[in-house]
């Protein structure tokens, strides 16, 4: 579904040059869950940002459904491939009701039967048709993540690209919102790219991850692995320890604080 | 039976806007010698609130009443702001989420440490620079002279927060409130920072508040857990009998976290009761 | 992470209960329900409201001027008896040297001010907001080209352009109000772009630009409504002193041409008797004061409802 080949992406030249990310490679079947996992300044939330448009590719190949991605991405594209930003208070038009949010991926691609369409999508994701009219600040975190998860979903996209999508909700939230994405891979067959920083929430939703430090692939697994404590690298090793919490008392099984 | 250092007695803030009063926290007691306490509880639970009300800090329009609201005997709520002022930073210390924000950006590191420093404390100036240099060695800083002479735009997030430790523990209060303290930092970074916060607390026997929204990090770092919900304190445990949580709302901010451990799938939802918020 | 309060019920009723729905069943009612509470929050400031009167009192006056007047503005009375007579019963404003009623003139003189205003707010604030959010957006060389124009026009006192552009189209209201017009857009561009810098790189924008939308589509939809508001603001700020060198423009004879009873044109006739028959100029030289007054008022309240940011 989703073949990423070498790709790099680097910012500014000469001394103010950033290389953001250098030379990652990976490859995902469609249906699948893929994870990005590593710290503030891997390159994961980049890799996905290069992949959609929102950064650009410096060099290497990334190719959707087969296809090559052009640079501006195509409208087929964006029928494809759409994505749930890490923030759900800042990915909502403060102006814009739920209504308006939905009814523009429709307005834009010229989408018949808007109304219907709309309803489908707030039931989709748990949410009754009294949410339609409301705007972002009459809604809590967790059904304003779950508007820009119908707002993704509206044009049906088999790529999902989620970044960081429940780290800035509490974590009962989080439990509900990580149902509702696995319950709609299943029932849409979607395929998803999931980045976070939370190895536990990687490890529940995706099937195979890429560990990255420093705007590289450190090391390639799978959550399985992960779950048997069998990764071989030292610095998937660090994070899976740190993730266990904090280790004065007995390590209990503690999830790291959110970013 | 000995003072308690802090102690608390249905304590509540309330924020009277246009559209009502809004009570935040609501009759919340507590008592707190030299241990770690923690405060657990989700967005809008109120245990910022606490910590802040504490402190003094609470933002207009805010009004913050209690029974009691003494620290070391002495009570907060009749004393002049002078001494309150000398009480915050000197006796009582308060470390924030984000370093970046609580930083003097246009200061270096070391002037700020020193400057909190002479604040509290008759210091000559070179006595405080030894005492900022010592300090930022006691946060593990790599090259301390070096740290001590950068400006907080130019260090990481961790080391903003331990730069920040350093600055509220160099008066060596007997009371340190840590509000999210590592939220804003990686996991690998949170975990040395908790650990150098750990080994200073101790060491000095100070009693700290821990807030935070994460039950299961709070317990393996404090020694007892207050579980805030909706304004009040819903349960309160010894941090070690975590797995006996009674209260529903514990019991299922514990289950519905992913863990590496077991795959629980769906994970269990937790099914708010209006009654808890009573 | 702070708490958040918990708002504790109350229940409003009927029409309220409507308008503050949490729920609102259609468009309508949520837009609706939004104005509502902005116009709670600026019927609680006393001035603000005041302003508003003073604006909506203007608009009232220069609707029904022909029934309001009394007297014809342009056509004066007898020039023997008739002339230059202070504020009585009858003249309630006194008679200028034209035997005119001052206050018949000050009434359809506010048909002028209002054409003035609304005339300078359509013409500068869609260019300035245009410029700005296409400079903004886009950047780059867009960006320069544009904020240079601006800058060059943010070079030259407002006035004195404006005069520059009178002398060149020809003196009257129409060339005054264009040349107003030219002059006051700059600094709407540079509010617009500023407002947009903060705008373009947040998640909203890059979701909908990922939902395939154009640039126009973009800027018009999705960067134009968050900086209207504190354009409103300003334009409405800057209402007084579109006023002013409307009036200014005027005074030196070069806006409204006589007989046309404008305010400013009017308190330069009176300058000649400002000593002995000081109502002559007094008269509209209290409207001119009174209008911006309202219209800065209106704009301070504005603020606060619309523009929280800059309200402190």
């Amino acid at each position: 579904m989703l073949d990423i080949q070498n790709l790099q992406v680097v910012y500014g030249t000469g001394r103010m040059r950033v290389d953001a990310v250098k030379n990652v490679s990976f490859h995902v079947e469609p249906g699948a869950a893929y994870g990005l996992v590593g710290e503030s300044g891997s390159g994961k939330s980049t890799v996905l940002r290069a992949i959609c448009g929102l950064a650009p590719i410096t060099s290497g190949r990334v190719s959707v459904d087969g296809a090559a991605v052009t640079t501006p991405r195509s409208k087929a594209f964006y029928r494809t491939v759409q994505m749930v930003f890490q923030d759900p208070y800042a990915s909502l038009h403060p102006r814009h009701t739920v209504d308006r949010t939905l009814s523009e991926p429709l307005a834009i691609h010229g989408e018949k039967d808007a109304e219907a369409r709309i309803l489908q999508a707030l039931k989709e994701v748990g949410l009754g048709p009294s949410f339609r009219f409301r705007y972002p600040h009459q809604l809590s975190g967790g059904q304003r993540q779950r508007i820009a998860i119908a707002r993704a979903l509206i044009l049906r996209p088999k790529v999902l690209l989620l970044d960081e999508p429940t780290s800035a909700l509490d974590a009962s939230v989080q439990a509900e919102i990580l149902n509702l994405l696995n319950d709609l891979r299943r029932r849409l067959g979607l395929t998803y790219i999931l980045v976070s920083h939370d190895l536990a929430v990687v490890a529940h939703l995706c099937e195979r991850l890429l560990v990255m430090q420093h705007g590289e692939a450190v090391e390639e697994t799978t959550a399985d692995a992960l779950r048997s404590g069998a990764a071989s690298n030292t610095y998937t090793q660090s994070l899976i320890q740190a993730s266990q919490g904090f280790t004065r008392v007995a390590p209990q099984t503690a999830r790291a604080p959110a970013a | 039976m000995t003072k308690p250092l802090l102690d608390v007695e249905d304590l509540r803030v309330r924020f009277h806007l246009r559209t009502g009063t809004v009570e935040a926290v609501r009759g919340v007691s507590f008592q707190l010698g030299r241990e770690r306490l923690g405060i657990v509880g989700e967005s809008g639970s109120g245990k910022s609130q606490t910590g802040r009300a504490i402190l003094g800090l609470t933002p207009p329009p805010g009004e913050v009443t209690a029974k009691r609201l003494a620290f070391d005997g002495i009570d907060l709520q009749t004393v002049s702001k002078r001494t309150l002022r000398d009480l915050r930073g000197g006796r009582i210390s308060m470390v924030m989420q984000d370093p970046k924000y609580s930083l003097n950006p246009v200061m270096t590191i070391g002037e700020q440490i020193i400057e909190a420093y002479r604040a509290h404390r008759k210091a000559s100036k070179a006595e405080a620079r030894d005492k900022a240099l010592a300090m930022l060695e006691a946060v593990k800083m790599r090259d301390p002279g070096r740290v001590f002479s950068l400006y907080p735009h130019e260090v990481s997030g961790g080391m903003g927060q331990r730069a920040m430790i350093a600055m509220m523990l160099v008066t060596d209060p007997d009371l340190l409130i840590a509000d999210e303290p590592t939220s804003a930092l990686d996991v690998t970074v949170s975990m040395e920072v908790l650990r150098i916060l750990d080994e200073l607390v101790s060491e000095r026997g100070m009693g700290l508040i821990f807030i935070s929204h994460d039950l299961k990090l709070v317990s393996s770092f404090c020694d007892r857990v207050l579980v805030m919900y909706a304004g009040r304190v819903v349960e309160e445990l010894e941090a070690k009998n975590l797995r006996e949580a009674k209260h529903p709302y514990t019991q299922g901010l514990m289950r519905c976290l992913p863990t590496l451990a077991d795959d629980v799938r769906p994970l269990p939802t937790l099914n708010r009761d209006p009654a808890w918020a009573l | 992470m702070t708490g958040a309060p918990l708002p504790l019920a109350s229940q409003p009723s009927g029409m309220r209960a409507w308008l503050l729905s949490p729920e609102p069943h259609s468009r309508w009612q949520a837009r609706l329900g939004r104005f509502y509470l902005g116009w709670r929050a600026f019927s609680r400031n006393p001035l603000a409201v005041i302003g508003l009167g003073i604006v909506l009192l203007l608009i009232l006056v220069a609707i029904f001027a022909d029934v309001i007047a009394p007297y014809s503005p342009v056509a004066g009375g007898d020039l023997r008896t008739q002339r230059l007579l202070p504020p009585s019963e009858t003249y309630w404003f006194g008679t200028d040297d034209q035997a005119r009623d001052i206050f018949s003139r000050v009434i359809h003189g506010s048909r002028i001010t209002l054409f003035v205003v609304v005339l300078v707010a359509l013409i500068a604030t869609p260019i300035g907001l245009l410029v700005g959010t296409v400079s903004g957006y886009l950047g780059g060389w867009v960006d320069t080209v544009l904020m240079r124009i601006t800058d060059i026009f943010l070079a030259f006192p407002r006035l004195i352009l404006a005069l520059a552009f009178v002398a060149a189209l020809g003196p009257g209201i129409e060339n005054a109000i264009i040349a107003i017009a030219i002059t006051s857009w700059p600094p709407y561009a540079r509010i617009a772009r500023a407002e947009t810098l903060m705008i373009r790189n947040s998640d909203f924008i890059a979701a909908v630009k990922l939902q395939g939308a154009s640039t126009p589509r973009i800027i018009l939809g999705h960067v134009v409504p968050l900086c209207l508001s504190s354009l409103i603001v300003r334009v409405t700020l800057d209402m007084a002193g579109i006023i002013l060198t409307a009036a200014g423009l005027g005074f030196l004879g070069l806006g409204a041409q006589p007989p046309m009873p404008e305010w400013g044109a009017m308190v330069a006739t009176g300058r000649n008797y400002l000593i002995d028959q000081w109502w002559v100029a007094a008269m509209p030289g209290i409207a001119i004061f009174v209008v911006s007054l309202g219209f800065n008022l209106l704009g301070d309240g504005l603020r606060d409802v619309l523009d929280p940011k800059a309200a402190k």
